[in-house]
């Protein structure tokens, strides 16, 4: 139920990294021919010693502080949770607001830069609603970026849909990033650029301003300690290399298993 | 249209969208919404915008005034059906803890103070909020973040408040760590042992640096209290239950529900075993070099001290017929397993003696029935069943011990560190061979002819699917063949014309709260009902089987 | 004066004033005047030695001992005892302390606030009420859960209160803070848009690629 993305567990505890306690096991030689237990047990200090890398994982400690500075009596810890049994005469299933997304090929470095962000993440970032207030600024370092690269989070994608719709998004984001920053330059790498332009010729002037590249990004890399991140990418058959301040990715949404299993279960289709 | 009743799922642009719409031709509108409030503004993904119009917002202006639309935040869908064109569902609506309707400016003190920081989720993660806080800005709508249980607890089958009992490991506090443990879970040491660990697979440190041996914690307070001689005391309650239940199978999963009705205080609980063993597959499937059977039948020991009776060697559809037990009792569990090992179904495999499947090799190994130990053995199969068949071969003295596998290692299901250990000790692997035709000379199992194979496009379940190399046969010599495919149920202890509804796997259909059989006062958990699984999972079915027992007889 | 009363905030602020070591003797536990002054004296001087440890400090550099008042050798045995061992640890900012020098001073200062804020107090109040009857959900902690929790508080608010604490010097970028911070500067930048939220920082202007933020005073 409460539902948080995984991953999200960071606080920088001071006994992080220690590994994982190992079990102790009897010899090779001494198992052959007899079935005395392979593991032995942790001892007692190995036994401690791991249950204190427990995190003890916790979100609301409930301290109260939070209600006993309430002067308004909004906070109350006694309203119950309710179990309703309804009925109903249809459902529509919606795919609902996890934004979960398939794996991003890993050379991009998203998980390993901060600079390296999801569609998902610019799209908040742009939103005059949203943690910046709609200005685009790098999450490594607060800078407003001067280059940012939008490219496809997989490379292999055969799902058309996805690539066009997907670089729809990028293409509607860099509008807006540009719109909201001075001295911006977006470069938009999709495979799918040339049939997407012809698609949408109509909006022939207001693409030809963007950087749109045919190409698929290969891998990233930080240049020196706190340089600008260095994309390769192929177009045309070969490799090309740029420094950009930003790099964002064009993720694949998935859907969540719940999502999936009620649409399963009551045969019907995710609108 | 007009009052019609509809369900949303989900609270996002979409479905703020679908909402709206239905409610204005008329319709009885409720959005059902797993997050702590309705979603975010979007950026269209069909079509390019202009940079003033960027966002398309949902209209949570007129959702409020839309006296036709009901909200349901925080919420989690329990049960869901469609029976005749209506749908039924059973929807937990967790609190807020916050009466956003009293909330204020003034209200906003609480993010200041409180103590807890985490990543938003509504933005992404590019931003902390604190547990009092709002979730979605648009709104303001203030909730307060109380996880129900954590990553480990909600990975367990049956909810072990694992953060509390590691926690008490910590401090030292070994018994009161045992016995919170024992609350819910009456083999420790048992699971402490051979439990693959999906809580681990949960557990949030994995992020910084690796899961925390939460399976093993639990066997080292197990052992403290076998070590230091301490018997421990179960209590029941005051209130006894003097209905007749009967239980088919020692397995964990009987052994689970008789504990728990044990625990409520029902009197008369009886476990019909076949065998003249308790533990089911922790008995004559797990090896003893994995679970010793000494502490498994203390393990027992402690449930029989509760009352339950357990009376073995008695067989139900052979010694006592299904229909007599149903009769003379008020309810019946059953938790017979999956006892019965696939065939290879190839040619020559009923013909010879030697090739015995892996159910039975392990089963007549653990009662001491094998005696003629000799040659070579071959395990065919991928999972834990055959590299424990492969593993007790090597113990017995066999010459050489192979495992033939259709695919690669990378692909066997068998837990990566059991395959490991089978290595380790020298059982020999062949990886993309499959099993043509079991050879044979006056009776008895020669050898068997094996074709290569090669990994092709993935299958339904995400592997590469093995297809033969052609012309690629080839024969090993061998004198044992175990067949370790996979196991199904075993049913044939029911009447030919019993009328309970079955899977396509021929597994018990139950139902997912209570466990409950389509045959009144009829019970069904563990393997029986999932097909093979692991023991915490029939641990958690027959813990089930106790609460729906419980609930349908008091409502009698 | 029972050692209930020590305020944790004044031991970080002794510190930074250049002190080497302090001890805090007490009666012992269970003999308390006023009941459980000790008990609560023992659970803020635990927390404030892993708030030290955490900042850099050597938390040997801190020490509660428990003598009653008749055991004048006892007393004396204590302090010859810690005299010896801040001897051994030198003056404080050396050779014993993760942290040197200046760095130290200004993290002691961020210590000092943490200490002084609510969340700490109000935190550490509550422990003997969270081992033994449970928190606000009933849940009872172990002491590990508590620490834990603590030590989630002591890492966050540390932080939080270093880039207050340099805001108040003037107003300054992400960058800048985190580069003299010694803070991941995706972490401050995170911690600025979650101050900004709850209204204590908010964005001054932005001076070339730069956003500069600035703290907003608070009212009492
Ligand atoms: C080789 C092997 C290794 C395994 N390793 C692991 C592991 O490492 N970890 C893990 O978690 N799980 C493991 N499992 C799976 C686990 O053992 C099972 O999921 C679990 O035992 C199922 O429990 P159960 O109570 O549903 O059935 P069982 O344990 O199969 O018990 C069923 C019982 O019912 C009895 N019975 C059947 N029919 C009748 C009848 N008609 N009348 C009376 N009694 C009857 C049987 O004799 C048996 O004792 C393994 C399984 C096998 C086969
Ligand atoms: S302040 Fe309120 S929301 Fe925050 S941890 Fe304490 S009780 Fe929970």
């Amino acid at each position: 139920m409460i539902y948080e993305k995984e991953k999200r567990y960071i606080i920088p505890f001071t006994d992080v990294p220690s590994s994982r306690a190992e079990m102790p096991e009897i010899s090779v030689d001494e198992r052959r021919g007899n079935f005395t237990e392979v593991e032995t047990g942790f001892p007692e200090a190995v036994a401690v010693q791991e249950a204190k890398r427990c995190l003890s994982c916790r979100r609301c400690l409930g301290c109260g502080l939070c209600l006993a500075e309430d002067n308004e009596d909004s906070i109350d810890f006694n309203i119950p949770g309710e179990e309703l049994n309804l009925e109903f005469d249809e459902v529509i299933i919606t795919k609902g607001q996890d934004n979960a997304f398939h794996p991003i090929k890993p050379e991009l470095g998203f998980d390993v830069y901060a600079d390296v962000i999801t569609d998902l993440q610019f799209e908040r970032m742009l939103s005059p609603n949203g943690p910046t207030g709609g200005l685009v600024v790098s999450p490594l370092n607060g800078e407003i970026p001067g280059r940012i690269a939008i490219v496809q989070g997989s490379s292999n994608e055969e799902d058309e849909k996805h690539l066009f719709s997907s670089l729809v998004l990028g293409v509607n984001e860099s509008i807006l990033a540009l719109d909201k920053t001075q001295d911006l330059e977006v470069a938009l790498i999709s495979p799918v650029c040339q049939s997407f332009k012809e698609k949408f010729s109509s909006d022939a002037e207001q693409i030809s301003s963007l950087g749109i590249i045919e190409g698929i990004p290969e891998s990233v890399e930080r240049k020196g300690e706190e340089g600008p991140l260095s994309l390769t990418y192929s177009t045309g058959g070969q490799n090309k290399t740029e420094d950009f301040d930003l790099l964002v990715v064009l993720t694949k949404e998935k859907i969540s298993p719940e999502i999936m299993e009620l649409s399963r279960k009551l045969d019907q289709e995710i609108q | 249209m007009k009052d019609k009743k509809m369900l949303i799922v989900g609270g996002g642009l979409e479905g703020v969208g679908a909402a709206l719409e239905n409610a204005d031709k008329g319709a009885d509108v409720t959005i059902i919404e797993k997050f702590a409030d309705l979603g975010a503004e979007r950026i269209p993904r069909d079509r390019l915008i202009k940079p003033g119009e960027g966002f398309v917002k949902p209209d949570l202006e007129k959702l409020r005034n839309q006296s036709n639309v009901k909200v349901l935040p925080y919420s989690d869908i329990k049960k869901i059906s469609r029976d005749n064109d209506k749908i039924q569902t059973r929807i937990v609506k967790h609190s807020l803890l916050v009466d956003n309707s009293k909330s204020s400016e003034a209200t906003k003190v609480g993010i200041k103070v409180c103590p807890v920081n985490m990543y938003d989720d509504f933005d992404e993660g590019l931003s902390f909020r604190t547990a009092f806080d709002y979730y979605n800005s648009e709104t303001g709508n203030y909730n307060i973040y109380k996880e129900d249980m954590p990553a480990c607890q909600r990975g367990c089958p049956i909810n072990l408040d694992i953060r509390l009992y590691a926690g008490l490991i910590a401090d030292g506090r070994y018994a009161e760590s045992l016995a919170k443990i024992r609350e819910k879970l009456p083999i420790p040491g048992s699971i402490g042992r051979i439990c693959p660990h999906p809580c681990e697979t949960a557990c949030n440190r994995q992020y910084l640096d690796e899961p925390i041996s939460i399976c093993f914690l639990k066997r080292f307070v197990a052992d403290v209290e076998i070590n230091e001689g301490i018997e421990p005391d179960y209590e029941t309650p005051e209130q006894k239950y003097s209905e007749k239940i009967a239980i088919i199978g020692a397995g964990p999963s009987g052994l689970s529900c008789a504990h728990d009705l044990a625990r409520m205080g029902y009197e008369n609980i009886k476990i019909f075993e076949a065998l003249p063993v308790p533990g089911g597959f922790l008995q004559v499937g797990i090896p003893e070099y994995r679970l010793p059977k000494k502490l498994l039948g203390r393990e027992v020991a402690l449930i029989e001290k509760m009352g339950v009776e357990i009376q073995y060697n008695t067989r139900i559809g052979k010694d006592i017929a299904f229909e007599d037990l149903k009769k003379e009792y008020d309810a019946v569990f059953i938790a017979a397993g999956c006892h019965k090992g696939l065939k290879l179904r190839c040619p020559g495999e009923d013909d010879f003696e030697g090739i015995i499947d892996c159910v039975t090799f392990l089963r007549d190994q653990a009662l001491g029935n094998i005696k003629d130990v000799k040659g070579k053995l071959i395990v065919i199969g991928g999972g834990n069943a055959a590299i424990d068949s492969a593993r007790v071969g090597w113990r017995m003295g066999y010459d050489e011990v192979y495992i033939l596998y259709r695919r690669t290692k990378k692909e066997m299901p068998a837990n990566p560190w059991e395959v490991d250990a089978a290595e380790h000790e020298g059982v020999k692997f062949q990886f993309l061979a499959a099993p043509v035709e079991i050879l044979g000379e006056n009776g008895k199992v020669t050898g068997i002819k094996c074709v290569k194979m090669e990994l092709g496009e993935p299958d339904a379940s995400g592997r590469r699917r093995p297809v033969p190399v052609e012309g690629s046969e080839y024969v090993i010599d061998a004198e044992t063949i175990v067949g370790a495919l996979s196991q199904g149920t075993d049913l044939s202890f029911l009447p030919a014309d019993h009328e309970f509804k079955l899977t396509r796997r021929d597994t018990f259909e139950v139902d997912e709260e209570t466990g409950a059989t389509n045959l009144p006062g009829v019970f069904a958990g563990g393997d029986v009902a999932t097909g093979p699984d692991i023991a915490i999972r029939a641990v958690a079915g027959g813990k089930l089987g106790a609460l729906g027992i419980h609930k349908y007889l008091r409502s009698k | 004066m029972c050692t209930g009363r020590v305020d944790p905030a004044i031991i970080a602020k002794a510190f930074k004033k250049g002190l080497d070591g302090l001890i805090i003797v007490g009666c012992f536990i269970g003999e308390c005047h006023y009941v459980s002054g000790n008990i609560q004296a023992k659970a803020k001087i635990d927390m404030t030695r892993r708030l030290l440890k955490h900042i850099g400090l050597n938390e040997n550099r801190l020490s509660f001992q428990h003598c009653s008042s008749g055991e004048a050798t006892r007393f004396v045995e204590i302090v010859n005892e810690f005299d010896k061992t801040i001897h051994e640890l030198g003056p404080i900012g050396g050779e014993s302390d993760r942290v040197k020098g200046p760095e130290l001073f200004r993290k002691l200062e961020a210590a000092e606030a943490v200490l002084a804020g609510e969340k700490m107090r109000w935190v550490i109040g509550k422990k003997t009420e969270f081992l033994e009857k449970g928190n606000f959900y009933g849940e009872v902690f172990t002491e590990h859960e508590f620490n834990r929790a603590i030590d989630m508080i002591i890492v966050e608010e540390t932080e939080v209160q270093e880039i207050l604490g340099k805001l108040k010097e003037g107003v300054q970028s992400v960058k800048a803070l985190a580069g003299s911070l010694a803070i991941p500067s995706e972490r401050v930048f995170r911690y600025i848009n979650a101050l900004k939220r709850k209204e204590m920082v908010q964005l001054e202007t932005v001076s070339g690629r730069s956003p500069l933020y600035k703290v907003i005073p608070q009212g009492v």
